[in-house]
């Protein structure tokens, strides 16, 4: 386990109880980041090089410089929660357990440097973790890169998603997150159910019948693993031929090993391919997987958890339409996100044909 | 729409195209700038036809509320919409879309009744019609929103990077 991150409200002289903003002012952001770093590191420090990184839907990203005369330069990265983002309200546990817990496992993550929840000199829930050199590949774009480049980063993907499929999920933080009688799976489903029938949510009927579907049909899952959620190419940083740092825990849960592997195979984020990253068989996906995470793939479960992804995908861009017209999040490209559902449930339609 | 209409439209793409994109390095912006362009030329092709799609949506309903009528004959299920549910000429597209929403709704309710244990004790063969019947025209419903949805533009969304519209 990580020590040198420090929790905001761990720290004497926090400032609790402050009225959060409306929205998210990056002047204002940057300069209550200067202040918080300074009281954490001990020492002045000043912020440079800031500003916003496109990558994400959700939490808001910076990148900065904190200048501290003991410390020298360090890169790092801020993560932010919008009161009207698009899984708001934001809780920053998830993400910072993943950092906490995978430190020095198998499964590169960035160093985690501070969080609070309660956001009380931000204005809203966020963390900082180091930089991580390297680049994010683009999951839909039909890259240019040396195939067996791809293979090479494909193979390291499904060998670190292993990993994290072999760890104990009893020994980490996640064991206190998900407690209570109903099956962390069926769980999960319900709350994609529940967020879909919000009333300000256009209905559609084959969701809300598949919901059902999915909810009476949930496979019992071979084990209970460390689910990331969100494990699919664009959510990694590669650094010279590694993959250097996985990214993006904000959805990480206790569940089905199947459930991640299935969305990483999703044609969405693999440039509209059934190969993962373009360039590795299903079959030799499954194959790597099984070897080194010692866990069997069952056909069934992953036809299942392929239409469950579908259907999470459509829930997800159910919230970032509520997120831009009801709660006004102005980011333009959660308003164009409304225009994908036609094909997302026809296409979910048709994974629960071959689930069923 | 009117050709000025879309002459607004193509002038704001076209500002945003070349003036806006080339001046930014900074992804985050890009990437909004291609969601602007993106839902522009979204309304560029659904400000014309918006009452048409949705006129043809609530029609494809009412001949399933009809064909679910006949087929669940004798059984006990939700209640089905008289139809036809539009007379005359009807062009406020809020109140199609209304129409075609409740529809859904309906539709949703029967295809859960379809699929459900009920159903199947009392008529296995039609509660199966039913619910494929419906399933079918959901999807086709869908195929005609798809109509009114440009290309995909995720990639240039996404990274703020690529070509434009």
């Amino acid at each position: 386990m990580q020590e040198a991150a420090k929790r905001s409200d761990d720290v004497p002289g926090a400032v609790p109880n402050l009225v959060r903003p409306a929205a998210v002012n990056d002047d204002a952001v940057r300069t209550a980041l200067a202040q918080h770093m300074s009281r954490i590191s001990g020492s002045r420090t000043e912020i440079t090089s800031f500003g916003r990184k496109s990558s994400g839907f959700s939490w808001i990203t910076y990148a900065f410089v904190a200048r501290a005369d003991a410390d020298g330069d360090r890169k790092l990265i801020l993560r932010v929660g919008p009161p009207n983002g698009l899984f708001a309200p934001y809780s920053v546990l998830p993400q910072v357990y993943a950092l906490q817990a995978l430190a020095g496992s198998g499964v590169p993550v960035p160093a985690l440097v501070s969080s609070a929840q309660d956001g009380a000199e931000i204005g809203f829930p966020f963390f900082i973790c180091e930089h991580i050199e390297g680049d994010v590949p683009a999951p839909w774009a039909a890259s240019e890169l040396d195939p067996d480049h791809k293979r090479a980063i494909a193979r390291q993907f499904i060998e670190i998603l292993a990993s994290l499929h072999r760890i104990d999920p009893s020994a980490t933080p996640f064991a206190s997150l998900h407690q209570g009688g109903e099956r962390a799976e069926v769980r999960a489903i319900a709350g994609w159910r529940a967020s879909l029938a919000r009333p300000t949510a256009r209905y559609y009927p084959l969701l809300d019948w598949g919901g059902r579907w999915l909810h009476d049909n949930c496979p019992q899952p071979p084990c209970r693993t460390i689910v990331h959620g969100d494990y699919r190419i664009g959510n990694f940083i590669e650094h010279k031929g590694r993959i250097a740092a996985i990214l993006d825990w904000e959805l990480t849960h206790l569940g089905d090993p199947h459930e991640d592997l299935a969305w990483a195979m999703m044609p969405t984020f693999n440039a509209r391919s059934r190969k993962l990253y373009g360039v590795l068989e299903r079959a030799e996906v499954i194959d790597l997987y099984q070897r080194i995470s010692g866990i069997a793939v069952s056909d069934r479960s992953l036809a299942f958890y392929e239409a469950y992804a579908l259907y999470q995908a459509a829930a997800i861009q159910m919230c970032a339409v509520r997120a831009f017209e009801v709660d006004r999040f102005n980011d333009m490209r959660l308003a164009v996100m409304a225009s994908q559902m036609p094909s997302i449930v026809r296409a979910f339609e048709r994974a629960l044909e071959a689930a069923a | 729409m009117s050709a000025s209409f879309e002459r607004l439209i193509d002038g704001i793409i076209d500002a945003l195209q070349s003036h806006v994109v080339p001046n930014s390095s900074d992804d985050f912006v890009r990437g909004q700038v291609f969601s602007a362009i993106y839902a522009l030329n979204g309304l560029k092709l659904a400000a014309d036809w918006k009452a048409g799609p949705l006129l043809e949506q609530v029609r494809l309903q009412d001949e399933t509320f009809a064909a679910v009528k006949r087929l669940a004959d004798g059984m006990t299920h939700p209640e089905i919409a008289a139809t036809p549910r539009i007379h005359g000429d009807v062009s406020d597209a809020a109140a199609i879309e209304a129409l075609r929403d409740d529809g859904d709704r309906q539709l949703g309710q029967l295809l859960l009744w379809a699929s459900g244990e009920g159903a199947r004790a009392a008529d296995r063969d039609a509660a199966t019609e039913i619910e494929r019947l419906l399933r079918r025209v959901i999807c086709d419903q869908l195929k005609i929103e798809l109509a009114t949805t440009p290309k995909s533009m995720l990639q240039q969304i996404a990274g703020g990077d690529g070509g434009a519209a």
